[in-house]
């Protein structure tokens, strides 16, 4: 009960702090509402998509705080990296991350995705993820609690209030980089290919 | 069983390592043919794995097949050696049709070629071409230096081994100045007590 109440209170507080004067009011509202409704892509990559389903449902309730789930990522707002990342799981993030509409976020869980954590002698797993996708707030730990997503996430609704949070535009801006460190892991053909050959013929799974 | 097994394939000794479990070492041709043995005859109906290991000193990988009976009393480990370089061993899936997904593991993991599978195509690896990641020859650290690079620490970052020896040192010298003081007061207790149980006594006595 506590935490709870703590983290209303610290945003009730960052409400109170958060420096919009620069902005018009259209501006103003538009940051609030995309504040107070984030979908987000019920999608995990790595061990900690384990603490996302506390996180979301009754015990830490991050829908008080107009966080929710997403069915499809085009209807999502934000895509967690939840912990290690390998390369096959990365060639998934890009393909869902340029389907998702802007805007867009990008949340980073555990100390993979900030330096590779336990994995960085891995052949197998990326080690800086905002290398290859832009990164807007990244939570460490190894693996962080439901209370430090619900941090990370608050972190994340202050930087959209304040209009800070543009990593989309980011990646449209700088995307030969994020091109050239995808294509230096994964190859030339980045995104996999949209066919049912395992499904559909012998020599799949 | 043993001594069937020890007189047609000529192994020198069938390792007991359990009550439910030994070993036996045989020639790359002669496996299958122990194996059909043994599932026919002696009723090990069951394959858990087919393991390999790396003797890259020796230049050779060592596979495992493990057999368990059908009651789950007895586990076998049939082992044999194929060299290194361009290595190949048949295919057991027409004994095992599940063999097939273990040994695409090997191929994948190993390169290992397994001539009678017609599906060793990639597992859990997407279009690799290096060398096959658990050969002991792929050198894992410098694979990943020549493809990332590392984020440096915080400017403030400290060196954790000195740190935890720095206060693991305050600890105990907080520890031994606490034990001091008690060491003292004890002391002062039993100084301030002495005479009061003297004077007890004297009382006592009068």
């Amino acid at each position: 009960m506590e935490e709870g109440f703590l983290i209303q209170q610290r945003q009730m507080e960052s409400d109170l702090s958060s420096d919009t004067s620069h902005k018009s009011s259209v501006d103003f509202l538009m940051n609030w509402f995309r504040k107070r409704s984030i979908f987000v892509l019920a999608y995990g990559t790595g061990c900690g998509a384990i603490e996302m389903p506390p996180t979301f449902t009754s015990r830490y309730d991050a829908e008080r705080l107009g966080i929710r789930g997403a069915a499809t990522p085009r209807q999502a707002d934000v895509i967690i990296v939840s912990g290690y990342c390998s390369y096959k799981t990365l060639r998934r993030i890009i393909r869902t991350y340029e389907q998702m509409a802007n805007p867009k976020y990008v949340l980073a869980l555990g100390s993979c995705t900030v330096n590779g954590g336990m994995y960085w002698d891995s052949y197998n797993t990326i080690k800086k993820l905002e290398d290859y996708i832009p990164v807007d707030m990244y939570v460490s730990g190894c693996m962080p609690r439901p209370e430090s997503i619900l941090e990370g996430f608050l972190a994340l609704q202050k930087e959209i209030a304040e209009g800070k949070a543009s990593s989309w535009q980011r990646y449209e801006e700088n995307y030969e980089f994020y091109r050239k460190n995808q294509e230096k892991v994964l190859g030339r053909n980045v995104a996999p290919a949209y066919d049912a050959d395992w499904y559909l013929y012998d020599g799949g799974l | 069983m043993n001594t069937l097994i020890r007189n047609r394939f000529g192994t020198d000794e069938i390792e007991v390592k359990r009550d439910d479990l030994s070993k036996v070492t045989v020639v790359k041709y002669r496996v299958f043919e122990l194996i059909h043995l043994l599932v026919e005859q002696y009723g090990y109906t069951t394959l858990n794995a087919i393991t390999c290991a790396d003797w890259i000193e020796e230049g050779h990988f060592a596979i495992t097949y493990m057999l368990t009976t059908r009651a789950r009393r007895h586990t076998f480990m049939v082992q044999t050696m194929i060299g290194r370089e361009e290595a190949k061993i048949d295919s057991l899936t027409m004994l095992f049709p599940q063999a097939e997904i273990m040994e695409r593991d090997l191929h994948e993991m190993y390169g290992i070629d397994f001539p009678g599978n017609g599906n060793l195509v990639e597992l859990s690896l997407e279009n690799w071409v290096h060398t096959p990641p658990l050969r002991r020859e792929f050198d894992t650290l410098a694979f990943v230096n020549e493809l990332h690079d590392f984020r440096e620490g915080r400017d403030d970052n400290l060196d954790v081994k000195a740190e935890m020896k720095r206060l693991r040192a305050l600890k105990k010298a907080a520890k031994e100045a606490a034990a001091k003081k008690e060491a003292l007061k004890t002391e002062e207790k039993e100084e301030a007590s002495q005479p009061s149980a003297a004077q007890k006594e004297s009382g006592h006595g009068k």
